[in-house]
């Protein structure tokens, strides 16, 4: 079974959320949050490897490239550019679709693997289990990518859980389609509420089973107020509190720290981890 | 010449919409960009009235037309991204993953795949008492390309000529990504906004890294400061080695989110106006 953890809002609590949850549950633990992967500081594990994961590129046969530019018009992504007769590769810009080397009538194309991204991997003493951050190249496009690359590991025969990306683009959507149970975090805010109803659109969409935590509350009243006339309530409300965060900057599991919120944690989860 | 300033913060949540209001309120004349297009939220805190909507196309996708396939499954193979599937029937399907290479187009021996538009969201201009705001609407769940921020940007640009502005603040996207780039190309400052926490120190380093590949200059603004005197020197060392001034000190005060949640910015907070005023300055060297 996978828990993804989600916002919208970049900030509203998901790493430290997800790093609660699986403390609680003794959860392996995915940290999908590939270009900003914080889960570590909270989970601290012990990395034990770090294998790179690499998309294949397209690489150029100087002897067969009669520069005809067919592969650079033809490419969608505008990775591929021809300067006098030589073509040159903008790899930050390829998806490795591998048209390129379809089209080429030299055959001069062919492709070999580039790094997009490192996934190291360690066990927690925290969680009891193991810790995957995926880490991508600074300033890649391929996020996406790094992130279907690590969901396909998976075992779904065990209790992960993914700690997503923020905002509501394909990656967040790579990081909510495995899950059996997202737990949509939203900072009860005007900001942060308008980024999760986008969250929450795509999450209804896709048809999957959700639980909302309000964080960072101000007041149980603005919270209530909002869910007013809403189908979905907050599942659970966790207030601002001085302590909490003080325990969270310095890199706390906030469920280790304070037993309510393990508790709370226990008693919203459970229920649906049991559930045919 | 228009100057262009990028606030950006590596970390979601560290502040970066509620400090570019509150420096966008206090300008006399200014372009605001909600660079941020698939959680745009700073129109959320700007008074602004639309002037116009211009719908945004990403991406081509692939359509099958079902008359003319024959169901061979010449796509399914050539699609690297698990995009195309085929039913019990032989019906072949199409879905979200599709990222418009049009390889399967290419492949296809009858032609029944082409490549159509899709709209990926809706991008805006409106007018505020001091100057404009151009910010964008993405589709949940749509390709967040680079390609929609270049084009705000590109249209603030037009506007800051046009109308003779000094100025375009820019409200970037957390990350580092491809998003993060294209709000830091071509701008002349990035103000990185930096929560005093391990991860905020983390996804600043991520940050500064990038901005360095760029040769862009760099402030730091310390934000929800107070709680650890350690972290807060952990940032003022990395700021240090990034060669990022710090420019700016907010501490962490319940009375922040209070007033953000009735919209009101630190500008317009007696206690931070001054603390604005003064990043305000260093940052348009005025």
């Amino acid at each position: 079974m996978i828990i993804s953890v989600v916002s919208g809002k970049g900030g509203a609590g998901k790493t430290t959320l997800a790093a609660s949850i699986a403390q609680v549950f003794a959860a392996e633990f995915y940290d999908l949050d590939v270009d900003a992967p914080n889960a570590e500081y909270f989970l601290k594990p012990d990395f034990s490897s770090k294998i790179p994961v690499t998309q294949p590129v397209p690489i150029f046969s100087e002897e067969l490239c009669d520069g005809c530019g067919i592969c650079t018009k033809e490419c969608r992504f505008h990775a591929l550019y021809r300067i006098m007769k030589t073509v040159y590769l903008s790899e930050p810009l390829c998806h490795g679709c591998g048209l390129c080397k379809m089209v080429c009538p030299q055959q001069a194309i062919s492709y070999q693997d580039s790094l997009v991204g490192d996934v190291r991997s360690g066990y927690s003493q925290r969680t009891k289990n193991m810790v995957h951050v995926g880490d991508l190249i600074i300033g890649s496009t391929r996020g996406t990518y790094l992130i279907s690359e690590m969901v396909k590991k998976i075992d779904r025969d065990k209790l992960s859980v993914i700690d997503g990306p923020p905002g509501n683009s394909c990656a967040a959507v790579a990081a909510i389609k495995p899950a059996d149970l997202i737990i949509l975090v939203v900072e009860p805010t005007p900001f942060g509420f308008h980024d999760m109803q986008q969250t929450e659109q795509i999450v209804q969409q896709m048809g999957k089973n959700y639980l909302i935590i309000a964080n960072k509350a101000m007041s149980d009243a603005s919270v209530e107020e909002y869910f007013k006339n809403k189908p979905k309530k907050a599942a659970l409300t966790i207030p601002l509190d001085d302590r909490y965060h003080e325990a969270n900057l310095k890199g706390e599991i906030l469920s280790q720290q304070f037993s309510e919120i393990y508790r709370g944690l226990q008693q919203i989860i459970s229920p649906e981890l049991t559930r045919p | 010449m228009t100057r262009q300033i990028s606030i950006l913060s590596g970390k979601g949540g560290a502040g970066k919409t509620s400090v570019t209001a509150s420096i966008i309120k206090m300008m006399d004349s200014v372009v605001a960009v909600d660079a941020d297009v698939n959680a745009s939220n700073l129109p959320i805190l700007l008074p602004y009235t639309r002037q116009s909507t211009t719908a945004y196309f990403g991406m081509d996708i692939a359509q099958v037309d079902h008359d003319q396939c024959t169901g061979c499954g010449a796509c399914l193979t050539a699609c690297q991204f698990d995009a195309i599937s085929q039913n019990e029937e032989g019906r072949i399907l199409i879905d979200s993953d599709c990222e418009g290479c049009a390889t399967c187009a290419f492949v296809c021996p009858v032609n029944a795949i082409n490549m159509v538009k899709r709209k990926g969201g809706d991008w805006y201009v409106s007018c505020m008492d001091n100057g404009y705001l151009i910010h964008a609407d993405l589709i949940p769940g749509e390709d967040n390309s680079g390609k929609l921020i270049t084009k705000i940007r590109s249209e603030a640009s037009a506007i800051a000529k046009e109308q003779d502005i000094a100025y375009i603040v820019i409200d970037g996207p957390p990350g580092t990504s491809c998003q993060a780039i294209s709000s830091i190309t071509g701008v002349d400052l990035v103000l990185a906004v930096v929560e005093e926490s391990l991860s905020g120190i983390s996804d600043y380093r991520r940050l500064a890294e990038l901005i360095q590949k760029f040769s862009i200059p760099h402030f730091v603004l310390l934000n929800k400061a107070g709680f650890s005197a350690e972290v807060e020197n952990k940032i003022i060392l990395s700021a240090d080695e990034f060669g990022g001034k710090v420019i700016g000190r907010i501490p962490f005060d319940h009375n922040i989110p209070q007033a953000l949640q009735n919209l009101k910015s630190l500008a317009d907070m007696d206690e931070y106006k001054s603390i604005i005023g003064e990043i305000l300055k260093q940052i348009t060297g005025n």
